[in-house]
């Protein structure tokens, strides 16, 4: 846990250092974003809330062989999420995660995105939860659950309103896999609906 | 902002675990048991009222308890007892961390016990108590019921299809593989199906290794699909059927099973037997089994219900069902039960 912990932060460090060189293209729209989810785990619900951080915007032109121009703007950033969904009788898992996300925007608006990251889980069993001990004396056991490692890998498509509309909103939905370990000493998959909003609340006041 | 997520991270942790202990004719209720690294989901439903519970221990290992639990065993089991569906560690809904070590049969005899405590620690100590073990989860009754005084726990034990000797089992999967393979041969029925089977047991008389052994089971699993008279077990259909109404946690049903049957754990099994002690059990004790099951025969059966002490004992064999009576002849496997439980509660 430790060593995760460190390999985060060393993650995070390096990354955010390099913001600040003078090495990346400085187009920078946004600094962050904050985001909203419904975070389904399919058909159980859940939410996710987080901020993104923008690394790197850049503006890309390519010229195709018909001649014309293909305008789109790539980003890097790194978000930090607290999530959680709720599977009846099975368990409520509360998951924070530290992604890095490669998104490109085309002159639409339009966005497709890649993301991943690692995480840390932990879960709340979906019923009360008893022990007994050698004596047959039988306790109820509070806020059983277990703590795991989580590595979160997903993408998605989405429409950024501030291209055409001068709105800074960005609506998006991803489908990310969260894999936990150790859960009964393998890993235990689960994918996620991820629907929401980001936004930086400052920008609307301009 | 923080004040929401303080909230919400306490109700989150207040709102789950509430005890929750229904005694009505139509109870559902989900709870867990935890111990050497596992926990363990146990989901106790249909009538608690009777005070009689029908404890079910499934097969595998790893298959987990959800396939059972079914609107027939519900409508026409639990409108009189409650059923009791366990997850063995390792299967189903049952989570923990690194607790891979432990999957060894004395420990799920352990935890069978333990389940077992809780169950009377809930709903009281006068509650009468079955436990019905399928396929692998016979093996498990087995141990429970000739281990120390475990049998005076409960009424009585329901063996369905279930294994009490793994090496006995084999060799007499394979014996009614060959004799029902060149039956079927000669009389031209699925003949190219049933040749590799018959050509395989021929090649492979006895002393099997583990990898022999688990051959033997896959064509045993195989057989029973070229007999026409036995209704066919579509699991993807009962998936599609139940996943949603009973919470389904697919996934981890999944890896669960998979690491189950990869498991060590199966070697330890594959030379396990309980034939020598079985004189122990004196309690009830109902046998059933399906004529064309391959995986576990009916002179398995035969050989569990001759060596029981019982006086109290009956065996009944479904003449249309393979290894899954649950559903291959849920009518014969639901008067069994209730006529069985309804005298001996």
């Amino acid at each position: 846990m430790v060593k995760t912990a460190i390999s985060i932060l060393t993650f995070l460090c390096c990354t955010l250092c390099r913001g600040q060189t003078d090495s990346v293209p400085l187009q920078k729209r946004q600094s962050y974003n904050f985001k909203l989810s419904y975070n389904s785990s399919i058909i159980y619900p859940g939410m996710s809330i987080g901020t993104e951080f923008f690394l790197q915007n850049k503006d890309i032109q390519v010229q195709r062989k018909s001649g014309k121009t293909k305008t789109f703007t790539r980003s890097r950033l790194i978000s930090g999420n607290v999530n959680w969904y709720h599977h009846p009788e099975f368990h409520d898992n509360l998951y924070f995660t530290a992604e890095y996300v490669m998104r490109q925007t085309n002159s639409l608006g339009l966005i497709k995105e890649f993301i991943f990251g690692p995480g840390f889980s932990r879960t709340f069993l979906g019923g009360t939860t008893y022990k007994v001990n050698n004596s047959g004396e039988v306790s109820i056991v509070r806020n059983a659950g277990y703590n795991y490692a989580l590595i979160t890998i997903g993408g998605g498509i989405g429409v950024d309103l501030s291209v055409k509309y001068d709105l800074p909103l960005i609506a998006i939905a991803n489908l990310n896999m969260i894999s936990m370990f150790p859960f009964n000493s393998t890993i235990y998959f689960r994918p996620v609906l991820e629907l929401g909003i980001h936004t930086n609340p400052f920008m609307w006041r301009r | 902002m923080r004040k929401i997520f303080t909230i919400s991270l306490i109700l989150l942790l207040t709102g789950c675990q509430k005890e929750k202990i229904t005694v009505s004719g139509h109870a559902s209720e989900a709870f867990y048991v935890e111990n050497a690294g596992a926990s363990m989901r146990v989901l106790v439903q249909g009538n608690t009222d009777s005070k009689t519970f029908i404890l079910i221990i499934h097969g595998g290992p790893g298959a987990g308890a959800f396939f059972y639990d079914t609107d027939d065993i519900t409508n026409n089991i639990g409108d009189k007892y409650a059923l009791v569906y366990w997850d063995q560690r390792n299967a189903g809904a049952s989570q923990g961390t690194s607790n891979g070590r432990n999957l060894h049969l004395s420990q799920m005899v352990d935890d069978l016990k333990k389940v077992i405590e809780v169950i009377k620690y809930r709903y009281g100590q006068d509650i009468s108590l079955f436990l019905l073990g399928h396929s692998f989860g016979g093996m498990i009754a087995s141990d429970f019921i000739t281990t120390a005084d475990y049998q005076y726990m409960i009424r009585g034990l329901i063996d369905v299809d279930g294994s009490h000797n793994y090496p006995l089992n084999d060799t007499l999967t394979r014996q009614k593989l060959l004799s029902i393979g060149q039956y079927e041969i000669s009389k031209n029925r699925h003949a190219s199906d049933w040749r590799p089977i018959v050509e395989y047991c021929l090649s492979h008389k006895g002393n099997f290794s583990f990898e022999e052994s688990q051959q033997i089971e896959t064509y045993g699993a195989e057989a029973e699909n070229y007999i026409d008279s036995v209704k066919h077990v579509n699991m993807v259909s009962k998936i599609l059927r139940y996943a949603i109404s009973d919470k389904y946690p697919l996934t981890a049903m999944l890896i669960n099973l998979l690491y189950s049957e990869d498991s060590d754990f199966n070697k330890e099994l594959a030379v396990t037997q309980f034939s020598t002690s079985l004189t122990k059990v004196t309690i009830p004790v109902l046998v059933l089994w399906g004529e064309y099951d391959f995986i576990c025969p009916t002179t398995l059966g035969k050989d569990f219900y001759n060596r029981i002490s019982s006086v109290n004992k009956k065996m009944a064999i479904s003449p249309v069902s393979g290894h899954n009576m649950i559903i291959q002849d849920k009518e014969f496997f639901i008067e069994q039960i209730n006529s069985f439980v309804d005298v001996y509660r």
